[in-house]
């Protein structure tokens, strides 16, 4: 549930702040920014610098500031204590894009996704360790306009595929390679901040609120995540099954804000699997 | 000030969109528009990008006719083509449309209007959104008296809510934004669906087509190949990028090289047009 309060004043925060718009933020405005939404979410916490153990990898400058892959990754020797990742765009309307919690399962060397970017912006990537420290990392991207950008190219279809998932498995190097998974989720994952100019009315939000992954019934991750996923939200993750030689099934299940849950079952293959 | 059209067939006109993208300078009129005149009125194919532009075309019809314009075919979503609706309000017309086009202008027509308003400034004063008053679901005709116009409302492709004309006097196909000449085409509505529509629009028999981009007339099907080249290329290498793993981010470097050279606005709209492709065909 503390996520969930986290969430929700986050977005209490940040509209009291002064917006984005206006002037280009200075350097210290925007590292201001960072520490307030530090203590935000993470209250009086030491939260470290990451050095080389944690990294962000985006492009430089986005394409479509609607669909822009971030991808967390975590040094080979801090992954074994790693719990939990947070994602934060530093000047979104709402700023905390995700939450990973991290089960027994999950490789935690890169989890990659795709989210909106409302406007020039720090992102932040922060560990936390099952000891309890945090590690953050920065990187700058030029992108802007992702938060109300419209969505929803092909509208019948995007009805008509709601919350229908396809997950893919990417080929093993060897045996002893964690599984590398693909998860796509058909959903909208609308912000609310799209206007119907006949009716002066903002579209309500229609977003993922939390994705659940599986396997054999033990925790990969548990994501919490809100309007800064783009439409038809893209995961990229590993995991290490306990008992590789048994066929497991990875399932996910997903929550969305308007109370819909939607949830998918894979065999993992035995090209997979072995 | 009236705005300069081009007589391509009998009775039909059109105005030659310049290659560029919306600015103050063009008033975003970017986008082949134009108008056909029958014995009982007049059919505006396109109202322009903007309310400057509107006016401009109003008055390039009348200096030709003065018979009531009774119709304001609005051909899709894009502001390029229908942000000069509000021109027409005084005439009364219908403004045909898509099924789908109060949807799209729902999703997206607040969003368009403020990047109007900042590209173009005060030069987008009096631009509004103007929704569609009589539907197209399927087809629709329209007599403009001795001539009729065949409406057709299209499946996905360059949008959801794509609309041709057919003019069945001249055997004058309209296309609008179903084809780009030179300037490159832009997915946005589904990738598959287009080369679809695509093999049954250059089936239809017409002496001449009016692209929404590049020369107001071309020659039909003829015209539609280096279209099709492009859609093919993108969805054969897209699907290749997919399955060799490429991210989204860094697809469009992989894709459609060789298409780099034969488009305007190659850069500009090619590393979208990949990142929309990636997202529909990795559903596959």
């Amino acid at each position: 549930m503390s996520g969930r309060v986290t969430f929700a004043f986050l977005l209490l925060l940040v509209l009291a702040l002064p917006g984005p718009a206006g002037a280009e933020p200075t350097e210290a405005e925007r590292m201001a920014r960072w520490s307030d939404l530090e203590h935000a979410i993470f209250g009086d916490r030491v939260v470290e610098d990451a050095g080389s153990l944690v990294a962000i990898d985006a492009p430089a400058r986005a394409e479509d500031a609607a669909i822009v892959p971030v991808a967390i990754q975590v040094a080979a020797g801090l992954a074994p204590d790693v719990r939990g990742l947070y994602l934060v765009i530093d000047n979104n309307p709402s700023p905390l894009a995700a939450h990973f919690v991290l089960g027994p399962l999950a490789e935690a060397r890169e989890i990659a996704t795709r989210v909106r970017i409302d406007d020039y912006t720090y992102l932040h990537a922060v560990a936390e360790t099952a000891d309890g420290r945090l590690y953050a990392t920065a990187r700058f991207i030029k992108a802007a306009g992702g938060c109300s950008a419209p969505a929803g190219k092909d509208q019948a279809l995007a009805l008509e595929r709601l919350g229908k998932m396809k997950l893919t498995f990417a080929d093993r190097s060897s045996p002893d390679a964690p599984i590398a998974v693909k998860l796509l989720v058909s959903h909208p994952n609308s912000s609310g901040l799209q206007m119907d100019q006949a009716t002066r009315n903002y579209i309500p939000a229609d977003f993922m609120q939390s994705l659940d992954v599986t396997y054999n019934g033990q925790l990969v991750f548990r994501l919490e995540s809100d309007i800064a996923i783009s439409e038809d939200p893209s995961f990229s993750f590993s995991f290490r099954p306990f008992d590789p030689g048994n066929p497991g099934v990875i399932k996910a299940e997903v929550l969305d804000s308007s109370q819909r849950h939607f949830s998918q079952s894979w065999p993992v293959p035995a090209a997979a699997q072995m | 000030m009236a705005l300069p059209v081009i007589e391509i067939a009998s009775g039909i006109f059109v105005h030659n969109g310049v290659q560029e993208e919306a600015s103050a300078a063009n008033q975003d009129a970017i986008a082949n528009i134009g108008f056909i005149i029958g014995a009982d009125g007049v059919a505006v194919i396109d109202p322009g990008g903007s309310f400057a532009e509107g006016r401009a075309l109003r008055a390039a019809i009348r200096t030709r006719t003065d018979r009531r314009i009774r119709y304001v075919i609005l051909t899709h979503v894009h502001p390029d083509h229908i942000f000069g609706a509000a021109a027409f309000r005084e005439d009364h017309p219908d403004f045909v449309g898509h099924a789908k086009l109060p949807g799209a202008l729902a999703q997206r027509g607040d969003y368009y209007l403020r990047r109007l308003q900042g590209a173009l400034g005060d030069g987008a004063s009096g631009t509004e959104v103007v929704s569609p008053t009589v539907l197209v679901a399927g087809r629709l005709e329209l007599d403009l008296g001795g001539r009729r116009l065949t409406v057709r409302a299209h499946g996905p492709a360059h949008t959801d809510n794509d609309l041709t004309i057919f003019d069945e006097n001249t055997r004058t196909l309209w296309l609008a934004d179903l084809l780009f000449v030179e300037r490159i085409p832009v997915i946005d509505g589904s990738l598959g669906g287009w080369l679809k529509q695509l093999d049954e629009l250059t089936a239809i028999p017409a002496d001449r087509a009016v692209p929404g981009h590049g020369p107001v007339s071309v020659l039909w099907p003829a015209a539609a190949e280096p279209e099709r080249r492009y859609l093919a290329a993108v969805a054969h290498d897209t699907r290749a990028a997919i399955k060799a793993g490429i991210g989204i981010a860094n697809a469009y470097r992989e894709v459609a090289n060789s298409e780099r050279g034969h488009w305007l606005l190659f850069d500009e709209y090619h590393p979208r047009n990949v990142t929309a492709s990636y997202k529909e065909l990795e559903w596959e």
